[in-house]
């Protein structure tokens, strides 16, 4: 931007981390620019209809195969850096009416007085999370515990790499604790777990893979039947 | 992507998992082989749906957690039928 112009490059990559950051949209950084460009333009497109018939299908259509198409690999793009050929599958060994289910969230929720303090930084706001996404995606992450009954409003939630307006409003549209609690008072299942764990999953690989015996270990404490599990 | 440990590691102690994510990270499943994953077309952060829309929501978790008694041979993927939200009209 030398010259003061802004080529349409730099301008889908400034939603990613940069002067017009939006987490919603930072996929428009991996949408070449011309399937960038006929996002945009099928988004007003699909605002005109909106404005004739007040229906929103087509608007939320339109920014999720956006989306969609922003995340999928690329010819070029590197290697996975994990590939398995095979994994486990355990099986369910009761009904799942008389089981115990617990969760697991890649949110970042927390409790209120049990901040985990990502970087040495306590008390770190959603803004200074996205500010410090590089040094985030090299530290190690903390398993942060939630009682199944806690009060929602000491519930937190902060994760540099996704909004999370939504969850603020309502954590179960990531964090489904009232929904685990609805479906055991419909029978669907046998019990709630009586922790639920989060950690933000915008954290190191490596060092992630080295906590994850002991979170399993801590996790068999919950006699959990299966786990939930929901990323972002 | 994080979860993928997780579940593996989960798997591999005995404890049975059952991944919910929205469908662009479709492939983050594929290559990890998952064991079980729910893929919703939904906008990233709302993996479950909208805020204050619990019946959207409980469908969802409920259709995922039928998968750990349907499915006994890691990656399976199923696509949730809904959308994210009900609009009107």
């Amino acid at each position: 931007m030398g010259d003061g112009h802004e080529t349409f490059e730099q301008f889908r990559m400034s939603f990613s981390y940069g002067s017009r950051n939006d987490l919603n949209f930072k996929f428009l950084k991996s949408l070449p620019d011309d399937e960038s460009a006929e996002f945009f333009r099928l988004l007003l497109d699909a605002l005109g209809d909106a404005y004739d018939t007040g229906g929103l299908d087509r608007l939320f259509d339109v920014a999720i195969d956006a989306q969609i198409a922003g995340y999928a690999p690329k010819p070029g793009d590197q290697p996975p850096r994990f590939l398995f050929e095979d994994g486990p599958c355990a099986p369910l060994t009761k009904p799942l009416g008389e089981s115990r289910i617990g969760m697991l969230t890649t949110t970042g929720h927390f409790m209120d007085g049990d901040d985990p303090a990502p970087l040495g930084s306590r008390g770190m706001t959603q803004q200074e999370a996205i500010d410090n996404i590089s040094d985030l995606l090299r530290a190690a992450p903390v398993l942060s515990e939630i009682p199944a009954d806690a009060d929602k409003a000491d519930l937190r939630v902060r994760h540099g790499g996704y909004d999370v307006s939504s969850a603020e409003i309502d954590p179960n549209v990531c964090f489904p604790c009232d929904v685990l609690i609805d479906l055991r008072g419909q029978g669907t299942i046998g019990s709630v777990a009586a922790t639920h764990f989060s950690f933000p999953g915008a954290t190191s690989q490596g060092r992630l893979r080295k906590e994850v015996a002991s979170w399993v270990e801590r996790i068999k404490q919950e006699q959990v039947d299966a786990m939930l599990l929901v990323p972002v | 992507m994080s979860v993928g440990h997780v579940a593996r590691a989960l798997e591999e102690a005995g404890i049975p998992t059952v991944t919910v994510m929205v469908k662009a990270f479709q492939h983050r499943a594929e290559q990890m082989l998952f064991p079980r994953t729910l893929l919703t077309r939904f906008p990233m952060g709302r993996p479950l749906g909208a805020p204050n829309d619990r019946e959207r929501q409980s469908d969802v978790v409920t259709t995922a957690l039928a998968m750990l008694q349907a499915v006994e041979e890691a990656g399976a993927i199923q696509h949730y039928p809904h959308r994210y939200r009900v609009s009107a009209p």
